[in-house]
């Protein structure tokens, strides 16, 4: 299904919503015509990281960035958070820009690097982000025990970020984006260090929280299976320009246990996702 | 077994080794001096003599033994130095602070920064007592001097190295300049502050002892003009540079030791 396709079909489906006001809030982030090129250093052509995007994410949607290395999936989540500025087109996030979202903290950010502060121990790494947003103390110490609880890291509290294994620290990185509880929370690529076990307890995990908090969920993998398990749509995207190909709703039952990995349903997701890429390369 | 070879493998070893050649050395020179008779034994005495001399309680100079003359005497330094240093470093610390916050900053004073290092401390001292007038003021300020420099060029590059990630990190929640500063910058600069002050911990000793040379007043300087007029026992010429050597070497550990203390992340890595 190409973009334009999905945007056709959105716009039906409006149609039938009888209060517009009601659609128009449902749309949490409007991405139009969005460009984002690179100047080259050497003054040869600018790299065009990503070209005429266009998406809209709903409110308390999970959707997947999926695809290769160096088609953009980066640059796109990092320019919905403001670390990147369009070269042209216009991201509005709930009617505002994303300059204003983030100061208005709005935002929970997982790298795809760990990014810890070397000094603090886990504990204070996952308490930071709520020292910057003035949560009290109480508050901030039992909700660094429950996050450290979800990703399995009780025992780790006091050790420093250089004692743990790379896929520990990125779990600490992943527990100190939800500590915050943001409004929405952007991934980038948050498990592909970790081991299959890790990854599958964290996907439910994850699930579990989205259900329970309601948050719209940005989150980039070059994972099919990972996309198609987590989300609600795959925006599958192709590089060199880096441009969305296709959108594939994932149309497959809610709450999901990893037993529905097993099933043709999922397989056939899986496929369906693979093949829109297929027609790309 | 374990332990010999973990000694044989550390850095003890070079120490020890180190430590033996010079003391061969040294005495292999006391014998030829001594063999040649036209100089006389306080050109280079034996290690044995200087320790010896330690402990002596004969009187040198105003009713005091030698090691009591270059013991208060290297109190009078170290104050001054310490003083001086501290001065130095908040300075210091402070001007790297207003380079990385105020743009332009860096760009004007930096080249005067670079100027005022690149005068020999003797050039300098005239200039600063011409100032100051008073010679203790002087030696303060000169430590200071010598202190601020390195202190300020680590701190700024502390700043700078800050991984970028970790500054967006704070930028995607609104962090303010302040709480960045708080939180981020000054904390990841720490371990480039304290290069910064391990350089010049012994550097504003030394400028300290240099300008004690100048004029009277007390301090190690002075004893050691003092005690090459041969005003004193030779021995305290020998104990003030074995003493000036050993607090220099323990001004460069204490900074080291203050680090861990201030940083428990850096303990944890040798311990791990
Ligand atoms: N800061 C930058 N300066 C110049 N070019 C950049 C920059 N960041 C990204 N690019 C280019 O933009 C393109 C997309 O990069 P991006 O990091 O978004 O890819 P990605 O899909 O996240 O890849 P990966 O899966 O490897 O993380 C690449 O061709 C890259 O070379
Ligand atoms: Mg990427």
């Amino acid at each position: 299904m190409l973009a334009i396709d999905y945007l056709d079909k959105r716009l039906k489906k409006k149609d039938t919503v009888s209060n517009g006001d009601a659609v128009s809030t449902d749309i949490e982030i409007s991405i139009r015509n969005l460009n984002v090129s690179f100047p080259d250093k050497d003054g040869g052509e600018p790299v065009n990281a990503l070209q005429n995007i266009n998406l809209d994410i709903k409110q308390g949607e999970f959707i997947s960035l999926l695809g290769p290395s160096g088609c953009g999936k980066t640059t796109l989540l990092r320019t919905i958070a403001d670390l990147q500025q369009p070269t042209s087109g216009e991201i509005s996030v709930r009617g505002l820009s994303p300059r204003e979202i983030r100061l208005q903290k709005k935002y929970g950010i997982v790298f795809q690097n760990p990014v810890l502060y070397d000094w603090r121990t886990v504990r204070r790494n996952v308490c930071m982000p709520m020292e910057l947003m003035g949560i009290p103390k109480k508050d901030r110490t039992a909700r660094v025990t429950k996050m450290l609880e979800l990703v399995g890291l009780m025992e780790f509290g006091k050790k420093y970020p250089h004692e743990l294994s790379g896929g520990m620290q990125q779990r600490v990185g992943i527990a100190r984006a939800l500590a915050i509880k943001p409004e929405i929370l952007l991934m980038d690529e948050p498990f592909s260090a970790l081991d299959e076990f890790t990854k599958e307890k964290l996907h439910e995990d994850l699930l579990r929280i989205w259900k329970k908090t309601n948050k719209t969920i940005l989150f980039v993998t070059h994972n099919i299976q990972e996309a198609v398990f987590l989300s609600d749509r795959v925006v599958v995207l192709s590089p060199h320009p880096g441009r969305v190909s296709a959108v594939v709703d994932i149309e497959l039952e809610r709450p999901r246990s990893l037993e529905i990995k097993n099933t043709p349903e999922f397989n056939e997701m899986v496929v369906k996702v693979r093949k829109s890429f297929e027609s790309v390369y | 077994m374990k332990r010999i070879k973990k000694f044989f493998q550390s850095n003890n070893l070079v120490t020890l080794v180190w430590g033996i050649g010079l003391i061969i050395v040294w005495e292999i020179g006391a014998f030829i001096i001594e063999g040649s008779k036209r100089s006389p034994e306080n050109v280079l005495p034996h290690l044995y003599q200087i320790v010896a001399s330690v402990f002596s309680d004969k009187l040198v100079s105003n009713n005091q033994t030698a090691i009591q003359i270059v013991m208060s005497n290297a109190g009078i330094t170290l104050f001054r130095a310490g003083i001086g240093f501290v001065i130095g470093a908040a300075v210091g610390f402070l001007l790297a602070l207003m380079m990385n916050l105020v743009k332009g900053v860096e760009k004007t004073i930096f080249p005067y920064l670079m100027i005022i290092q690149m005068i020999p401390i003797l050039g300098m001292a005239p200039i600063v007592l011409a100032i100051t007038k008073d010679i203790n003021k002087s030696r303060i300020v000169i430590a200071a001097i010598l202190t601020f420099y390195p202190v300020a060029t680590n701190t700024l590059a502390g700043f700078k190295s800050v991984d970028p990630q970790k500054h967006e990190l704070m930028y995607s929640i609104a962090a303010s300049k302040f709480e960045i500063y708080r939180k981020l910058l000054i904390p990841s600069s720490i371990p480039y502050l304290f290069t910064g002050l391990k350089i010049a911990a012994p550097m504003a000793i030394t400028a300290s002892i240099l300008v004690d040379t100048l004029q009277g007043g007390g301090g190690l300087g002075c004893m050691l003009s003092q005690s090459l007029r041969h005003a004193m026992s030779i021995y305290v010429f020998w104990q003030i540079v074995f003493v000036s050597a050993i607090i220099g070497i323990l001004s460069y550990y204490l900074m080291s030791v203050i680090e861990k203390l201030v940083s428990p992340y850096k303990r944890a890595k040798i311990k791990g």
